[in-house]
This record gives structure tokens, sequence and C-alpha cells, in this order.
């Protein structure tokens, strides 16, 4: 199509949805009603059941069902990354050496401030994780500071210590086996807040390093072939 | 708890071929993978048989909980789902080089995927399931992502899917608004007499994300893209049965959660408006092409459309028939898929015009396509007359005369193939590729890792055995497949009979009128149609912004 026939059509569709979603807003109840019929149901149950924290219970308990999907929305994510931006024919992949990506050119303070902040960072992670089940927090927020905070190492100007720490297949089968988990857990034993946080960290916090891993090699080590 | 083993057992052993798939050797990887499928076809039949059931998870019941119903058309559909997958599987044993497993893992999570999500009943996990389903998809459409095409491909997908999926979740997210329930009938019941405009309004929006999985016109550009560089296994899933299952999640839906509220007339026109341009464009369309997996595509935007009017009919008999012709497509496509790809792993192109009489010693190749275009028109037994014999009976004339049309056009296109390539009819016409189809002409990788001496029968059987499955469910006693749809509609059972001398004789004419369009396509009367061409450009924004007027449409012809 045109550009023009294009803008014609979008124009057309997006008067269209604008209408639609005011028409379906006015229809929405009034902002601050007393009327919270999900609210009324969801925690007489989740009091029956002695839950310390409402939101857990409805995550890995009344619908640990969805939970389930979503981990495995991420876990399929992940390896999506992986194969799609797998080295394919027509490129090559380099050593990190090849680049001279090894200790970069930063400022001391930067470096100490990234090897200060990791255990620090780390800790909160696991903190978060394990705290999931009686303050806000849990697994999925616990996991992604996890994943994140070994990059600290990359900030730090390190990348080849960063490559180290980091085993692929380790973090690897470590994400799938903590998605196994959660599968079984969720349709087997679901309730048990503290195991599924767990696991869900694990498979989060393996997650993040993995799809991260799998950009910084496409962007720092994989070219063309010459 | 059999139901939750069957939902849990292909995502764990997914999990565990993708913690372990790097360290073990390939044989073991397909053996673990095909007995998961085998055993979960097993377990559906097991539940099948014990007639239905709804399994509250975490035995949390009615208000909070999450209900797995398992009525006989979802379980139908889900063993359907699984059939397909154990043949796609089958298939791939000797298919194509594989990175660490990772092909399995993709396999068994879509399964899951499609097996949970006609399951649930609950609209929320339908979405959740919806995604993942999408995004096991998108990754499977993109795995030799050594082509640029491939790349493209894929991505169209995903963000024409994801679109759609986001316009369910804001649906989704009114309805919650509303009601405050989740539940596929807990919904129903308290939109049972509510008019208003927000909700029709939301079921539009739901019904978007379904209608662009069902790739009804004018939400399907992405459908053909994707297919055309998809690993033929791939292909057979999505053509046999998650584009089906769009149609599904529509009809589910609406007879489920809206059929009290949103009324039956302006559903009615809106469904079999889209299904009936579905059917036609993508019948013109399938005639127009020269890339054999996209022809298929095309093919089955026609067939689905079909569906999608014998859904959007709204009777009980049509439904039935719905049910009935998506079995037998699924088999007969499925099995078309296997066809392309022994072509694809001979010659490493399927361009129709290069493979002109190439086919001449690839006797099982050619009897698929054979069968599997006799199978596209709706030659009588075959589970595809019996479907469309039922919603033509329920449609009247003019339904008929799609019908008869939508299947004429596309078992043409795949019988012009079949006497082209197997046959060598007609005059040889290489190399000229129209503008609009670049990648029509151009050396395409074979998908198996090295070239085999000759195909083995691991990757024919499995076509023959799904072609011939479609082409005999005709034979299902049509009170079978009435009692199924029973929980369905709410309806007391139809029992429908297809042998009828309409039914008959429709689909003896359009098996009649497919030879014709195969013989007219040889002589080369095949027309230039730039515009469509034009109009199907693989350009994405193109395709965004016909989704967004396919939304506004939907809008309009629900509201008016």
């Amino acid at each position: 199509m045109s550009p023009r026939g294009r803008l014609i059509v979008l124009a057309f569709g997006g008067t269209g949805l604008a209408v639609l979603f005011i028409l379906a807003a006015l229809g929405l109840p009034g902002f601050g009603g007393t009327s919270h019929p999900y609210g009324q149901r969801t925690l007489p149950n989740a009091v029956a059941r002695h839950t310390p924290n409402v939101i857990s219970s409805i995550n890995f308990d009344q619908r640990a069902f969805d939970t389930l999907g979503e981990e495995l929305i991420l876990m399929a994510s992940a390896l999506a990354a992986v194969v799609i931006l797998r080295t394919v024919r027509a490129e090559q992949e380099d050593a990190a050496g090849e680049h001279s990506y090894g200790p970069a050119q930063v400022y001391d303070a930067l470096r100490l401030t990234g090897y200060l902040l990791l255990p620090v960072t780390l800790m909160t992670g696991v903190y978060i994780v394990a705290h999931g089940y009686l303050s806000p927090g849990g697994g999925f927020q616990g996991g992604v500071i996890l994943g994140s905070a070994i990059h600290l190492i990359y900030l730090s100007g390190d990348y080849p210590a960063l490559a180290r720490i980091r085993p692929i297949p380790v973090f690897e089968a470590g994400e799938a086996l903590a998605a196994g988990a959660f599968v079984i857990l969720a349709l087997g034993f679901a309730g048990q807040v503290t195991a599924m946080n767990a696991v869900v960290g694990l498979e989060v916090g393996c997650a993040v390093v993995l799809t991260l891993a799998k950009f910084f090699e496409q962007a720092l080590l994989v070219r063309k072939q010459t | 708890m059999i139901l939750q083993i069957a939902i849990g057992l292909p995502f764990t052993v997914a999990t565990l071929l993708a913690a372990t798939g790097r360290w073990l050797p390939r044989v073991a990887v397909d053996a673990l993978a095909t007995l998961t499928v085998s055993a979960l076809a097993v377990l559906l039949g097991v539940v099948l048989a014990g007639g239905d059931t709804t399994v509250w998870l975490g035995g949390w019941g009615e208000g909070v909980g999450i209900p797995l119903v398992a009525d006989e058309v979802s379980t139908g559909l889900a063993l359907t789902v699984t059939v397909v997958a154990l043949a796609a599987l089958v298939v791939s044993w000797r298919y194509f080089a594989e990175v660490q497993a990772i092909f399995h893992t993709l396999v068994l999570l879509f399964t899951g995927a499609m097996c949970a999500f006609v399951l649930t009943g609950d609209l929320f996990d339908s979405f959740v399931f919806f995604e993942l389903m999408s995004v096991v998809a998108y990754a499977l459409t993109g795995y030799q992502s050594e082509e640029p095409d491939t790349v493209h491909g894929a991505l169209n997908f995903g963000i024409v899917n994801s679109l759609g999926a986001y316009f369910t979740l804001m649906g989704i997210g009114l309805v919650y608004a509303r009601t405050g329930q989740l539940g596929f009938v807990a919904i129903g019941r308290q939109l049972h007499g509510d008019h208003s405009t927000m909700v029709t309004v939301a079921f539009a929006l739901i019904c978007t994300g379904f209608l662009v999985k069902a790739a009804a016109v004018p939400f399907h550009f992405w459908l053909a893209d994707a297919h055309a560089v998809a690993p033929t296994p791939v292909c057979m899933l999505f053509s046999g049965v998650m584009v089906e299952l769009g149609v599904y999640a529509v009809a589910r839906t609406y007879l489920t959660s809206f059929a009290g509220a949103v009324p039956a007339g302006a559903v009615r026109v809106s469904l079999i408006t889209f299904g009936s341009a579905a059917a036609l464009l993508g019948g013109v369309m399938c005639v127009l092409q020269r890339h054999i997996k996209r022809l298929l595509a095309y093919s089955t935007i026609s067939h689905v459309g079909l569906l999608l009017v014998g859904v959007g009919l709204l009777h009980e008999d049509a439904l039935a028939g719905a049910a009935w012709y998506l079995a037998g497509h699924a088999g007969v496509k499925a099995g078309l898929f296997v066809g392309a790809g022994a072509l694809l792993n001979r010659f490493e192109t399927v361009d129709e015009h290069d493979l002109h009489g190439r086919g001449r010693s690839m006797h099982v190749a050619g009897t698929i396509f054979l069968l599997g275009g006799m199978g596209l028109a709706g030659l009588p037994p075959s589970g595809t007359w019996a479907g469309k014999a039922l919603i033509e009976e329920s449609g009247g004339h003019w339904v008929l005369a799609l019908g008869v049309t939508a299947s004429a056009l596309t078992a043409g296109a795949v019988l012009r193939v079949w006497l082209r390539v197997f046959r060598g009819a007609g005059p040889p016409r290489p190399g000229e590729a129209e503008p609009s189809q670049p990648d029509a002409t151009r050396h395409k990788d074979a998908e198996t890792e090295f070239k085999l001496s000759r195909l083995p029968w691991t990757m024919l059987a499995p076509g023959v055995l799904l072609v011939l499955a479609g082409l005999l469910l005709g034979l299902v006693p049509g009170g079978v497949i009435g009692r199924a749809v029973e929980p369905f509609t709410h309806l007391p059972g139809p029992a429908p009979a297809p042998w009828t001398v309409t039914g008959v004789a429709s689909g003896a004419l359009a098996v009649v009128l497919a030879f014709a369009v195969a013989v007219f396509g040889l002589r080369g009367h095949v027309p230039r149609a730039a515009l469509l061409h034009r109009l199907h450009s693989g350009h994405v924004g193109d395709y965004v912004a016909w989704l967004a007027a396919g939304v506004t449409i939907f809008g309009l012809l629900l509201l008016t």
C-alpha cells in the first residue's frame, strides 16, 4: 500500500478505536465506589487459609495457574532469545579477548562502586525473594534484582569476568528446572508460597541473565563472516 | 487429578528437555518428546471417554478458583492438537539440525499451551495461554534465523498477534471491571441481560485477539508471511490447529459468556462478514500463489473463514458442522504440509514452476497432494465434506455458494500443484516470479541437515495417515458430533445428518469445479491481480493499519 493509503486506513481505524474506548470507559464503574466483588470473595478465602500475604495467596494459590502460564512465557522467551540470537552460518563469534573487551578503561571509583554494590545487591535480591510471602516483593521482583546484580561486573568494565561467572549451560538448566518445579508445585501443591517464591526467583534470575547474555553476545561478539 | 497431569506433563518434560537437551543424544530427545505427546494423547482419550468433567484447581471452587472444563468439544479439540503435534514430532525426527533440543522443548510447550488454552474455563487464563502459545509460535517461526525472510515473517507475526492480544486483554479488563468475574460461566451469569454498549465493546475487543489468531480478514496478513518461513513441522501445527483455536475461542467466549448480553443478530452479521471475506479472499489469493507453502497458507485462511461462518450462523447444526470441519481440515492440511516439506527437502525450493514435472518419481508425496486436494474440495466422506454440508444446510443458498466456491478455489490450487509438479502437466514456465513474491523463486536451504539419499518413511507416513484420517472422518456417526456440542451450546443435542442429496451434490460439485480451476490454472489463466498482491505487501505498518480498521468495522457491525 502507498503511505497515503496506509495513513487513510490507519486514521479510520484510529478514530474508530478512540470512539470505542470512550464508549467503553463510560460504562466503567465510578471511581472510589464501594463495590469490590473480587476483593470480597478473595479476602475471606485467603484469610481462611491463614495466609500472611493476600497477594501471595492470589499469585501462588488461588490463581497459581495464571502464574504457571506466566512462568512458562518467561522461559519460552528466554529460549526464543537463545534460538533466534544464536550465531548463524553467515556470522562468526569472536572470543571476547580479540576485541580487547578485557578490563576496560573506567574510573577506579566506578569499578570500586560496582564491586561494592555487587554483594549488597545480591543480598537484597535474596531478601526480596525470601520475604515475598510476608512483605511486598517475592520471586519475580527478587529474581529481576538477582539477575541484574551480576551485570554490575560488566558496568565496572570487565566483560570477560562477567562471561566467566555466568556459564550459559548452568543458567539454562537452572531456569528450566525452576520452571519445571513451578509447574509441579502449581498443579499439585498450590499454596506452598515460600517454595514457589524461591523457584520463581531462581527462574526469573536465570532468565534475565540468559537473555542479557544473548544480547551481549550479539552486540559485542557476533559479526558478519568476512 | 488426571486433567492436571495431562496439562502438567508436556510442560514438565519441556522444562526437563530445556535443562538437559544440551547433553542428551538426539535419539533420546526425539524419543522423550514423542513418548510424552503419545502419553498426553492417551490421557486425553481417557478424559474424553469419561465424559464431561470440571476440575477446580487447588481445590478453591467457584468464586476465586480456576476451573479446567473438559467437555467433549474442548477435550476433542485438545486431542486433535495432540495428534497433529505427534505427527509433527515424528516428521521432525529426521528433519533438521537441532539446537540443544530447543525445537522439541518449544513443540512440547506449544502443545501444552494449546491444550491449556482450550481446557481452561477462565477467561483471563485463556489469555495467558494464548500469550504462551503466541510467544512459542514466534520462536518456532523464527527458528531458522539465518535467512532475513524468516526473521521478517516472525516479526510481522509477533507484532500483529501481540497487538491483537493487547486488545483481548483490554476487553478482559472491561469485563472484569463490570462484573468482578473472570470465569467464562461466571461472567455469563453476571452479564445476562446487560445490554450496555460497554459490554458490546468489551466483546469486540476480546474477540479481536482471537480473530487475529483465526486470520479472519482483515486480520489475516501475518499468516502467509509466517507460514512461508516457518519449518514444515511447525506449519503443520499452525495451519492444522493453532489458527482454528481462534475460532474456537470466539465461539466459546460468545456462547458461554456473552450470549445473554450481545444480541445474536449483530454477532451473526459480524462473524459471517469476517468469515466470508476470509473464505473468498483466502481462496482467490490461494489460486494466485506459486510458492507452495504460501499457497497452503492462504487456503488455511479460506477454510478457517468457512469455519468462522459455521460458528457465526449460531445454529447448533452449524456448530456441529464446524467441529467436524475443524477435525477434518486439521488432518488434510497438516498432511499437505508434510507433502510440501518433502518437496523442499528434495529440491530445495517450493516454487511450483521451478518444480514442474520434477516430482514424477515421488509417488507418496504426489498421493498426499492428490488426496489432500480432494480433502480440501470436500470429497465425501471426508470430515471437511461432512462439516461443510452441515454448515451449508443451516446457512441456506448463499452459504452453499460460498462453501463450494472456497473449496473449489483452494482445492483447485492444490490440484494444480499436483498436476504440474507430480504429473508434469502444462507448459513449463520457470523463473518468472511476480515482483510481489520475491521469495518465490529464490533458492531455499533444505531444512534437513544434509540431503538424505531417499526420504525416510517417518517424513511421509504421518502425512499419508493424516490425510487419510481427514478423508474418512465423515464416517463418524453424526449423533456423536451432535452430542459433543450439546454442553457447549446448552441446546438440546442435534443429530446432524450430512448424507443428504444436497450435501453429497455440493461435495461432488466442489470436486468437479476444483479440477476445472486446476486445469484453467495450468493453461495459464491466472490473473495478475496486482492490486491484491500490493495489498499483501509484507509491510507491517499496513498490517497494523488494517488491524485497527478491522476493530472499528467489528464495532460498527456490532453496535449498529
